[in-house]
């Protein structure tokens, strides 16, 4: 199996159902009611203002957080309120806002430890293979605290594509990064797309945006406010005012 | 490839002088020799849950204790087994007893687990203290058994084993990046599909029994034991300053800190008779780590040197608190 390979590639279904998902945090409506949909192959965006709940809406789904009430259905499995690692064990990976290294191991085994559970055989050369994909082959045996950003963020996009996921959440994968380094992550993400993966991606950056999402969806303020392809989403009127603030 | 070599013959050459050394050493100085094995492989033992995980357990003597008083009490007159039955009679008692206590505390971080299991090991000392069964206060005899080879030997096997165990799972296996992933990103390595409450208990009962196997061996030995010799709190305070100096989270840090500590207790109290100089000896050496060699004397033959400490960072920040405390 090549390293960019994930378990299963239907079509049909949606891969990821979202329902009615509440998650509040004292008076704080971080998810308010959400519901969406993310078709197998897709690779969907998801947009808002900063504070709107997305990130949230990623941790729900990746079982980081557990939610309030509202279901959520991954590739047939129920998984709302399932821990994070009976998640993840399922075929959903992610990665977070703020890369989450494992900073004192090298790079090389950052990757491995993501293979340690369910997809160890073989897991040296698709470690070896991803190095060479992400051009993080040169710094194999650093230690992940010594990268700088960029590459911190290309080192946790390569413990994705390890677990071999049929679900990649990627939370502002390119934010800040430099252009060769964005150029590799959406390279990669193409090649992973044809082999059968699905993505949700949260991203500001409306260039990258536009060019990689097959569909946007617009949340604000916790709840799901527009969803449509990029040309849909910049003429609705909602979305500008989200977006621009309502005309005085 | 040529360093790793060098490791190796080093590695054999130790073997050997440690194999030789009931040959080339009168008892008082073989005494020693046994008492440094032993805290090289309790600390060992405490490393496996506070550097490999980042878990600070600061009631590990609990489970020295309880290796101990297993082997005391079914030694006895009464019972009468040999010293051989014992051992893995308490290798069971403290794995029940580790999942007993691990499964609760381990859902807390930092000082919270620290004190919960500072406390347990409390309750130990307490019990053991008021019950007729374990001697009350007045602690437990043994039967005496006086050869000192024996001795070392035992505490040689049981710390070659240690070291070989932890070599084995921690540093050349899966379960070693997994342990690891968690001690440096919980969160993260929960979702690359790590159960991490499973694998932390997993190395909190493989941490607590290694320790009572040197409890066992070291109640035979001294062939008397009361509770604040075995669950004493400056015994896990000893294993973690030995670990600190030698190098939290690596493979032979514990070894190097465990030794060099106690020979120079043991030094101190043959020329000075007492050993309160010992305890500001402690002290300077955790102010000196904490402040120059943060990687400890192990850090110094790595090749990130003495520079980094971020696994020092961890494990002292969960404690301190760096917002990771409390229940997860």
């Amino acid at each position: 199996m090549s390293v960019v390979e994930g378990k299963t590639a239907g079509a049909g279904d949606p891969i990821l159902v979202v329902r009615e998902l509440y998650r509040h945090f004292g008076g704080i409506k971080a998810v308010n009611g959400v519901s969406l949909e993310v078709g197998r192959r897709e690779i969907a965006g998801l947009i808002g203002p900063n504070g709107s709940g997305k990130s949230t809406l990623f941790s729900l789904v990746s079982g980081t957080v557990a939610p309030d009430r509202g279901q959520i259905r991954f590739d047939g499995h129920e998984i709302g309120g399932r821990k994070a690692h009976a998640i993840a064990r399922l075929g959903l990976a992610r990665t977070f806002q703020i890369p989450a290294m494992f900073d004192n191991m090298s790079v090389t085994e950052n990757l491995l430890a993501a293979a340690a559970e369910g997809h160890w055989q073989g897991a040296r050369d698709r470690a070896a293979e991803t190095l060479a994909l992400l051009t993080l082959d040169h710094v194999a045996d650093n230690r992940a605290s010594d990268l700088s950003g960029g590459q911190q963020k290309l080192l946790e996009f390569g413990r994705v594509i390890m677990r071999q996921a049929t679900l990649i959440l990627l939370d502002e994968v390119t934010a800040g990064v430099h252009p060769n380094i964005r150029k590799i992550i959406l390279e990669a993400i193409a090649r992973l797309r044809e082999h059968g993966i699905t993505f949700l991606v949260i991203e500001h950056d409306m260039e990258m945006v536009r060019n990689v999402c097959d569909r946007i969806i617009v949340m604000d303020a916790g709840r799901v406010v527009a969803s449509g392809s990029f040309n849909d989403i910049v003429r609705n009127s909602e979305v500008m005012q989200t977006y621009l603030g309502r005309p005085q | 490839m040529k360093q790793r070599r060098t490791g190796l013959l080093l590695l054999i050459g130790v073997i050997i002088v440690l194999a030789l050394l009931p040959m080339l050493v009168n008892n008082y100085w073989l005494r020693i020799a046994t008492g440094a094995l032993m805290w090289a492989g309790l600390a060992c033992s405490w490393n496996m849950l506070g550097g490999y995980a980042g878990y600070i357990n600061f009631g590990h003597s609990a489970f020295f204790g309880l290796g101990a008083y297993v082997t005391a009490l079914l030694m006895g007159d009464k019972l009468a087994w040999p010293f051989f039955a014992t051992v893995p009679a308490g290798i069971v008692v403290t794995a029940l007893f580790a999942i007993m206590i691990g499964a609760p505390t381990l859902r807390l971080r930092g000082a919270y687990f620290a004190i919960a299991t500072w406390a347990f090991a409390e309750v130990l000392i307490q019990f053991t203290s008021v019950m007729d069964f374990t001697g009350g206060i007045g602690g437990i005899g043994l039967p005496p058994f006086l050869d000192e080879r024996f001795f070392y030997f035992a505490m040689f096997g049981a710390a070659a084993l240690t070291y070989l165990i932890t070599w084995a799972l921690f540093e050349r296996s899966r379960f070693g990046l997994k342990v690891k992933a968690l001690r440096d990103h919980e969160p993260a390595a929960e979702a690359i599909g790590i159960n991490t409450s499973l694998v932390k208990l997993q190395t909190f009962v493989l941490s607590a029994v290694t320790a009572s196997v040197f409890g066992a061996i070291f109640a035979y030995w001294v062939t008397f034991i009361n509770p604040k010799s075995v669950f004493g709190g400056d015994i896990t305070d000893q294993m973690v300053v030995m670990v600190l100096l030698g190098g939290l989270g690596s493979l032979w840090g514990p070894a190097l800190g465990g030794v060099g500590l106690f020979v120079v207790n043991r030094v101190i109290w043959m020329y000075w008779g007492d050993t309160a100089f010992y305890i500001a000896i402690l002290g300077a050496a955790i102010v000196l780590v904490v402040l120059f060699m943060p990687n400890g004397i192990a850090g110094l033959f790595s090749r990130d040197g003495a520079k980094s400490g971020a696994v020092l960072d961890k494990a002292v920040g969960k404690v301190v608190g760096d917002g990771q405390g409390g229940p997860n």
